[in-house]
């Protein structure tokens, strides 16, 4: 009885709140309306920035939401003009409204309360999202409501069937693959973001225990679990592209290197990504993408608002545009984007489901196990001693 | 003047604030990066600027007055007007190990993979130092040309001719010492934009570790309250490096002109110069043409891939996605601020004609990684970042100086006697200056037109920064576009870059001439 009874009193508060939550949503949709969101996201990638010239078209006709991209190369920068802001005491009217970010900066925008919250999982179209994905933790920091999943990322490699028939499968075979072809293999320089996830990926591999990864860094055991990255690296470096001394600034910085067969290997975070580059001609037909067989790390990027944004309303209607099976369909569809969706498969419709599993030439078809993203403490350790040791030569 | 030039001084302090702390040095120097980084801002910054000069003089002493120089001279404003990033990018197409030097060579050496090659990023920054010689030797060819038309130069060569001195030696004895110090400004101008210089060192210099100034940047980009305080630093010893070198500069001149005091008026021994003069003109000038011609190569290139020596495929699809609010904002910026910075100039000369303008190239020996935080602190006080205002005030601390040091040449070395004459004729002083010193100015004043608008296309930190991405330039377009390693997009927007100074200074050259049509002693 009593149980029953609790049951009915949880259904009536969840029908409450969802008549509450809908009313409050309908009151954000007439407070967005003539809105301009200025949302903030790395500016370079055609794709991308095509994806969201459509969405832009589709805020204004359904919400009359303007959306401006603010073409930006590192969210870093971001998050500096955040705070200086607030510093200056700007707490409304702030000239970000919508920001794409996750791991170390949205840790740092967390940490330095310059956030809006309390809005995510309130939004209409979070009831398709996969909770089973790890869409409430970024680098194992609880997002707390301050942010909304918008897609998610795993650690893929790209190569040309003519020039590597068989690719290195793991950090190993990475290592005697770079020694059979001395300066023709590297990575973007750390703390540029796919660098450090490749260091990450390589920590994972090499350390004798992963699951202290988990854990913030302990500084008495740090030199112990990451000697072994670093002996990997002194051996890799003296065979590396340009041997070690210089490295590329940024992923992309990589692809025309791999175009030309400066480089044989690439990395990326979007497993369409060669697909895509093959249909924009940057890379030849032959490419392909691969991953290592026991796994690379994967996580999920981030929508969140600034705490002193203008636009808060018309930057959740984006948001939850975003969210939406439409948009998310149309942004896993590899010809358009191919950024895997965070929504659950099984809620949408068909067709939906067909633009998200379509395959094109070039993208990843083997199934490659997701490993976790260590926790963000590691970032910033890493990307020091890289520096450190690595960072002038 | 003061509204442009003093908030932005006033904020600096702020910037530099936490840079006046013992520790705070004491921690830059325990950086492991700082050393590298300094050796790479020296090499660049110093090489550069020693490299320009030579090359600048050089192809002066072997031209100066032939047909050749004033081909030269004439064209000199496409390469002016060629932004810095711009160049960047298209010389990293021509010397990369996949650029198209390695793909002429490609065939004869039977090369199936591109060479492993050093350059760019090469580990002394080399590259970065070459790009910047060329580029900054353009800048001082068009200063030095200006300087040269006045008439007692070319007398004075004739005369020295005639008395039976050979080329090498009047200029060294006779032309130089007159030229020089007038190239002073210019100079320092040119060293301040190498010691600070970001959008060119990022596509063209290494990054283990980076030139000072991308590392200041960085760090006053830097979450971490330390670093930012290592970034205020690092602006202070870019700050130490411009002046000791300025200083440098100044004793080495002031040097040369102890030991040749007393010339001898013994005639040296003539000799054909060392060097095959055109061959140095055609490196400095070709540089800039084969860029921009692999810029536009590679702007219509589907796919272009070593070693093919022209696209496989070609497409205009780059050109089709141009975004043209760009273009709007890119020309709106450069004609406000170069017309602004002309009338203030021109007010400036008209009411202090006795004052020395040599302290305003002070503006320009600040380097811009500080300078542009200051400006965003100012503009956040006035509530008005993001706005066309805002970003038209901040390129006018670049263009206005590059304005004056245009205008002033010409103003000073004006004859006064048309003045006194018209004054005697009963003009009042503005009717001097509107009907008689303003249509025989009409060139330098329409060239420091296209130069300021130059100067403005070309400004990347200041728009970046104070633009808070909403107003975005060609320019910030294409250094966004060079994270994105999308070689054509990148090309179309550098290309146009380039070309939109260019066609004002075509505008502003026809309008010189047109204005002076029907006036035969301004031809």
């Amino acid at each position: 009885m009593n149980i029953k009874r609790a049951g009915l009193a949880c259904l009536m508060g969840l029908w409450l709140t969802t008549a509450v939550q809908a009313e409050d949503w309908a009151s954000i949709e007439s407070k967005a309306k003539g809105q301009t969101v200025y949302f903030n996201a790395w500016g370079g990638g055609e794709s991308i920035n095509r994806y969201l010239d459509w969405a832009a078209q589709e805020t204004q006709k359904r919400y009359g939401v303007t959306l401006k991209h603010v073409k930006i190369t590192d969210a870093a920068e971001v998050v500096k003009r955040i705070k200086t802001e607030l510093d200056a005491g700007r707490n409304t009217d702030g000239t970000v409204d919508l920001i794409w970010v996750n791991g170390e900066n949205f840790k740092a925008l967390k940490q330095a309360n310059a956030l809006y919250g309390n809005w995510v999982e309130s939004l209409p179209n979070w009831q398709y999202v996969d909770v089973a994905k790890p869409v409430r933790q970024d680098f194992s920091e609880s997002t707390d409501n301050l942010e909304a999943p918008w897609g998610t990322a795993q650690l893929t490699f790209m190569a040309d069937q003519a020039k590597v028939p068989t690719p290195p499968r793991s950090a190993a075979e990475w290592l005697s693959f770079a020694k059979a072809h001395p300066g023709r293999v590297t990575y973007p320089k750390p703390p540029a973001f796919h660098g450090t996830t490749f260091l990450k990926q390589l920590l994972t591999e090499l350390t004798p225990d992963p699951k202290v990864l988990q854990q913030p860094v302990d500084s008495a055991r740090w030199a112990e679990q990451t000697k072994p990255l670093w002996d990997y690296l002194d051996e890799f470096h003296p065979v590396a592209w340009r041997e070690g001394k210089t490295f590329p600034a940024t992923q992309a910085d990589m692809i025309p290197l791999l175009a030309d067969g400066e480089l044989l290997l690439a990395l990326t975070f979007n497993p369409n990504e060669a697909a895509n580059l093959i249909e924009s001609g940057q890379l030849p037909d032959s490419s392909y993408s691969f991953g290592f067989s026991k796994g690379t790390i994967g996580n999920v990027h981030f929508l969140a608002i600034p705490s002193n944004a203008k636009a808060k309303e018309g930057a959740q209607v984006v948001a939850n545009f975003l969210l939406s099976p439409e948009a998310q369909a149309r942004k896993a569809d590899v010809t358009v984007w191919g950024d895997p969706s965070v929504l659950d498969i099984s809620k949408l419709t068909p067709e939906q489901q067909a633009m998200m599993t379509s395959q094109a030439k070039g993208a990843l078809t083997e199934k490659i196990p997701t490993l976790p993203e260590p926790h963000a403490s590691w970032v910033e350790a890493l990307e020091a001693e890289w520096l450190k040791r690595y960072g002038s030569q | 003047m003061s509204v442009i030039f003093l908030p932005v001084l006033w904020a600096l302090g702020g910037v530099l604030q936490p840079a006046m702390n013992l520790a705070v040095w004491q921690a830059l120097c325990q950086e492991p990066q700082v050393f590298g980084a300094l050796r790479h801002t020296l090499i660049s910054a110093l090489g550069s600027t020693v490299l320009a000069l030579l090359l600048a003089i050089s192809s002066v002493i072997a031209l100066y007055p032939s047909r050749i120089w004033q081909w030269l001279t004439r064209r000199l404003a496409v390469l002016l007007a060629f932004p810095h990033a711009a160049f960047a990018v298209g010389l990293s197409f021509l010397i990369a190990p996949t650029g198209f030097i390695a793909r002429l060579l490609a065939p004869l050496l039977e090369w199936t993979n591109p060479p492993l090659w050093l350059t760019p990023q090469d580990p002394y920054a080399l590259s970065l130092m070459l790009a910047l010689a060329l580029k900054e030797s353009w800048f001082l060819l068009w200063v030095l040309a200006a300087a040269l038309q006045q008439q007692h130069i070319l007398r004075a060569l004739h005369v020295a001719q005639s008395l039976g001195y050979g080329r090498l030696q009047i200029w060294l004895q006779v032309l130089l010492p007159q030229v020089l110090p007038r190239l002073a400004g210019a100079l320092a101008a040119v060293l301040a934009y190498s010691v600070s210089v970001v959008d060119m060192a990022v596509i063209l210099a290494p990054s283990t570790p980076p030139p000072l100034a991308v590392l200041g940047w960085q760090w006053l980009h830097d979450n971490d309250p330390h670093y930012y305080a290592l970034g205020s630093a690092v602006s202070v010893l870019l700050m130490l490096i411009m002046v000791g070198i300025s200083l440098m500069g100044w004793l080495g001149y002031k040097l040369l002109v102890l030991l040749n005091q007393t010339p001898s008026g013994q005639r040296w021994r003539t000799f054909p110069l060392p060097f095959k003069a055109t061959g140095i003109v055609s490196l400095v000038v070709l540089s800039g043409w084969l860029a921009l011609l692999l810029l536009a190569l590679w702007s219509v290139a589907e796919q272009w891939f070593f070693p093919d020596l022209l696209p496989q495929r070609w497409t205009l699809k780059a050109w089709w996605q141009f975004d043209g609010s760009l273009l709007g904002n890119t020309l709106l910026l450069g004609a406000a601020s170069s017309v602004i910075a002309v009338i203030v100039t021109l007010i400036w000369l008209e009411a202090f004609p006795q004052l020395s303008s040599e302290w305003w190239y002070g503006a320009l020996c600040l380097p811009a990684v500080p300078l542009v935080v200051a400006q965003y602190t100012v503009v956040i006080r006035f509530g008005l970042e993001s706005t066309y205002v805002a970003l038209v005030w901040s390129h006018l601390w670049w263009v206005l100086p590059y304005v004056l040091l245009v205008l002033a040449g010409a103003y000073r070395s004006f004859d006064t006697r048309f003045e006194i004459a018209a004054r005697a004729l009963g003009y009042a002083r503005w009717q001097v200056f509107w009907r008689v010193k303003l249509p025989m100015l009409g060139r330098p004043i329409s060239a420091a037109v296209a130069v300021g608008f130059a100067v403005s296309v070309a400004q990347y930190l200041p728009t970046v920064m104070l633009g808070a991405g909403r107003i975005t330039t060609m320019t910030t377009e294409a250094v966004a576009l060079s994270a994105g390693g999308n070689r054509r997009t990148l090309a179309v927007y550098a290309l146009g870059q380039a070309l939109l100074p260019w066609l004002v200074f075509m505008l502003m050259s026809s309008l010189a001439f047109w204005q002076a049509r029907n006036r035969r002693g301004l031809k």
